[in-house]
């Protein structure tokens, strides 16, 4: 271990390990020797997973024995001449002089091992487990940019479910951008935590409007408010699918949506409120629970209900997944299937969910009525559509040539874009039906 | 699908269809969004929380009844609004208005009022049982909440099916399977999914939505892969200890629960029983409190 009396006195009480502020002056120093040995420096940065989970659970003092723990795991890994600096509250960094890449490669594989251990902490068994990065610097670094390399290496591997590590420059994003990335998600995952628990969820509704001006259904889509400032559907959706929010933001619509539609037909406006439901949401065995503990709140009839199916639940459609889908078909539920000809929903998926609606992706009508092979494509889409005996809806209609071309070239059956109306708040949306029935 | 053979299918689905009871579940109540709007605020204004809550009566008599409350056990009494609001500090107090007016939000009548009155000494005990066994991250007042509201979803039910009740029986003497399941066998939702939907939508803590959920859960409760937070599993064990304090003290109403879940219960809360008769003489003079 590195002996410098002063650096002892800069030990992180806790992992024993080296504070931030002596570990740079360390890492220096072998940054330089490695230079004069033409040697390798390698540091592993080894970040705890779902470490939040263990301070909630168990308070920062549990947290803290936890810390201690896992030290003495990495400790027992490494060689002596080996630098190890506690980098975060959950967070290390090992630098350790090698010859070539694959040994740091086996000593990350070897300290992932250890750190997997069961540990008991009050009477519970927990399973640790780490993500780790890892960057090569032959000593022509600073030591800021060897770390911060090795950090983004960390950040790609937990992107990509954590417990594995990556090798800097392998990053499915690679670069500053990558860091900023990972960086904004663990900040919109902690502004949706917030807005779970004070209130900052709210649904606004998107009406969807047959050629003769009726109301085929209303889209309920999730808005996310914290300290004022309004996070993007497109932001949060993304990064509550990775941290698992999405089923508690998923039931909570569930709730509020079959609610809404409760009180639109309380109000003699009976129609359909679509619900977006996650890959998450079915692939749990609790799905129908949940969906009839909304119906049954909400005092709903069924037939008053869609699910919008996201296109991700396409990947790969297990046998809960089809038990889900046939459950809520049998309860009298609509089921639709939306962003339908991109990513993942294809043909196939026609042929496996029992789903009473199509919904055909925006990017085909956004180039429409110019584009006339994309025409074509949702002609034929609204030609398959019928012939299954599906509603083909079009999304995104934002001007009168595409609707035309939507509802009158091609031959959809129900149009949803701004073009119609933007998406409105519960009350804004009452008074707007009301409007129009009167009208 | 239509009615005729949805109806065959689930008789909830029948029952949804008729509408046969037309009440709505309780709506969360609008003051608990004015005030965390008024909390939320850089500088949280006491005065208007105080003005919001004096507005209403059975409300500023509740919290005022809730500062004085043996439970939180201060010295002074607080004899005005404000003064209740200074002494339990803006975050308890949005915690007590909550539930004062979840309650509140709860339908009335001879037979909920035995209901809430078991919830209600749960309650008490509950969080009586956390001051005592402390715990990190495991509140008081979430243990009151929690104690209050975990059954919540059993007056939903109540409601909407006069049939739950007969089910409801059957859980209660059932020796083996989980509550929920017996619930599962004649209905396609249980009460603790129903509760934690509606805590999510009154914005409970996490802890205690999941603490709902899985509150006859044992192996969501002893074993760390369910993930759930250990302050839900501390929620849970205490409000099933202090279930159990309450029938052993009064001698009424017994269910199996402690039988399932009550070994898992103890060792999560490091206790023995042995400690046992020692709590409940304590947990008698605390009903006697409360009551």
């Amino acid at each position: 271990m590195t002996n410098n009396s002063e650096i002892k006195h800069s030990l992180d009480p806790i992992s024993g390990f080296l504070s931030r502020n002596a570990g740079m002056v360390v890492a220096s120093r072998l940054l330089d020797e490695a230079k004069s040995k033409n040697g390798l420096l390698s540091a592993l940065w080894i970040d705890m997973d779902r470490f939040r989970l263990v301070n909630d659970s168990f308070g920062h003092s549990g947290g803290d024995r936890v810390i201690a723990l896992i030290a003495e795991r990495i400790r027992a890994c490494v060689r002596d001449d080996c630098a190890l600096i506690r980098v975060g509250s959950d967070e290390f960094v090992v630098l350790m002089p090698l010859q070539e890449t694959l040994c740091a490669e086996q000593f990350a594989r070897r300290i992932l091992l250890e750190i997997e251990a069961p540990l008991l902490i009050d009477g519970i068994l927990i399973h640790p487990s780490a993500s780790t990065g890892i960057a090569m610097s032959r000593g022509d670094d600073d030591p800021g940019a060897l770390l911060e390399r090795a950090d983004r290496a960390m950040l790609d591997a937990k992107r990509q479910g954590g417990n594995r590590f990556v090798v800097s420059g392998h990053e499915a994003v690679p670069g500053r951008l990558g860091t900023r990335l990972a960086r904004e998600e663990m900040a919109i995952e902690s502004a949706l935590h917030q807005a779970l628990e004070n209130g900052g969820l709210e649904l606004h509704f998107q009406p969807i409007i047959r050629p003769d001006g009726r109301i085929e259904a209303v889209e309920a889509l999730m808005r996310c408010t914290v300290g004022n400032v309004l996070i993007e559907p497109e932001k949060f959706i993304p990064v509550a699918e990775k941290s698992g929010l999405i089923v508690r933001l998923g039931e909570w619509s569930l709730l509020q949506g079959t609610r809404c539609a409760a009180r639109l037909r309380d109000q003699g406006l009976a129609t359909k409120v679509a619900i977006n439901v996650s890959r998450a949401q079915l692939i749990s065995t609790e799905f129908l629970q949940a969906l009839n503990g909304a119906l049954i709140c909400a005092n709903v009839p069924p037939a008053l209900i869609e699910l919008e199916l996201t296109e991700s639940l396409f990947m790969d459609i297990s046998p809960t997944v089809q038990a889900n889908l046939h459950g809520a078909c049998a309860l009298g539920v609509g089921l639709a299937i939306d962003d339908f000809g991109t990513g993942f929903s294809s043909l196939a998926s026609l042929k496996d969910i029992p789903a009473k609606k199509l919904k055909i992706d925006r990017a085909f009508i956004k180039v429409l009525p110019g584009d006339w092979r994309t025409l074509a494509i949702v002609k034929a889409m609204a030609q398959l559509g019928r012939e299954l005996g599906m509603v083909v809806v079009a999304e995104g209609v934002e001007t009168p040539e595409q609707l035309v071309a939507c509802a009158v070239v091609a031959g959809v059956d129900a149009c949803q874009g701004f073009l119609h109306t933007r998406p409105m708040s519960e009350n804004d949306l009452l008074a707007w039906m009301i409007a129009r029935k009167q009208s | 699908m239509n009615n005729q053979s949805m109806n065959e299918i689930s008789p909830v689905a029948g029952a949804l269809e008729q509408n046969i009871q037309a009440i709505d579940i309780p709506p969360r109540p609008m003051i608990i969004d004015r005030i965390r709007s008024a909390m939320n605020e850089d500088v949280p204004n006491f005065k208007f929380v105080g003005q919001l809550v004096s507005a209403d009566v059975s409300l500023a008599a509740g919290l005022i009844k809730t500062a004085n409350s043996p439970y939180f056990g201060y010295q002074t009494r607080a004899r005005s609004v404000n003064e209740a609001l200074m002494m339990l500090g803006l975050d308890i107090s949005c915690r007590a208005i909550a539930t004062i007016c979840l309650r509140q939000a709860f339908p009335n009548g001879a037979h909920y009022e035995r209901f809430w009155d078991a919830s209600a000494r749960i309650a008490a005990l509950s969080g009586w049982l956390a001051r005592q066994i402390r715990r990190p991250n495991l509140r008081p007042d979430d243990a009151y909440t929690f104690g209050l509201f975990r059954d919540c979803g059993i007056v939903v039910l109540l409601r909407r099916f006069p049939l739950y009740k007969d089910t409801l029986a059957r859980a209660n003497n059932e020796a083996v399977l989980p509550f929920t399941a017996v619930e599962l066998q004649d209905f396609p939702t249980d009460h603790a999914t129903i509760g934690c939907l509606l805590a999510q939508n009154w914005w409970l803590s996490n802890g205690i939505c999941q603490a709902i959920r899985y509150h006859h859960d044992q192996p969501a409760i002893e074993l760390f892969e369910s993930g759930l937070p250990l302050a839900s599993r501390y929620l849970v064990a205490i409000s099933q200890l202090a279930e159990h304090l309450l029938q052993k003290v009064s001698g009424a109403s017994h269910t199996e629960e402690w039988t399932k879940l009550g070994p898992s219960c103890l060792r999560l809360l490091n206790l023995d029983a042995s400690d046992l008769p020692e709590i409940y003489e304590e947990a008698s003079l605390v009903l006697i409190d409360v009551d």
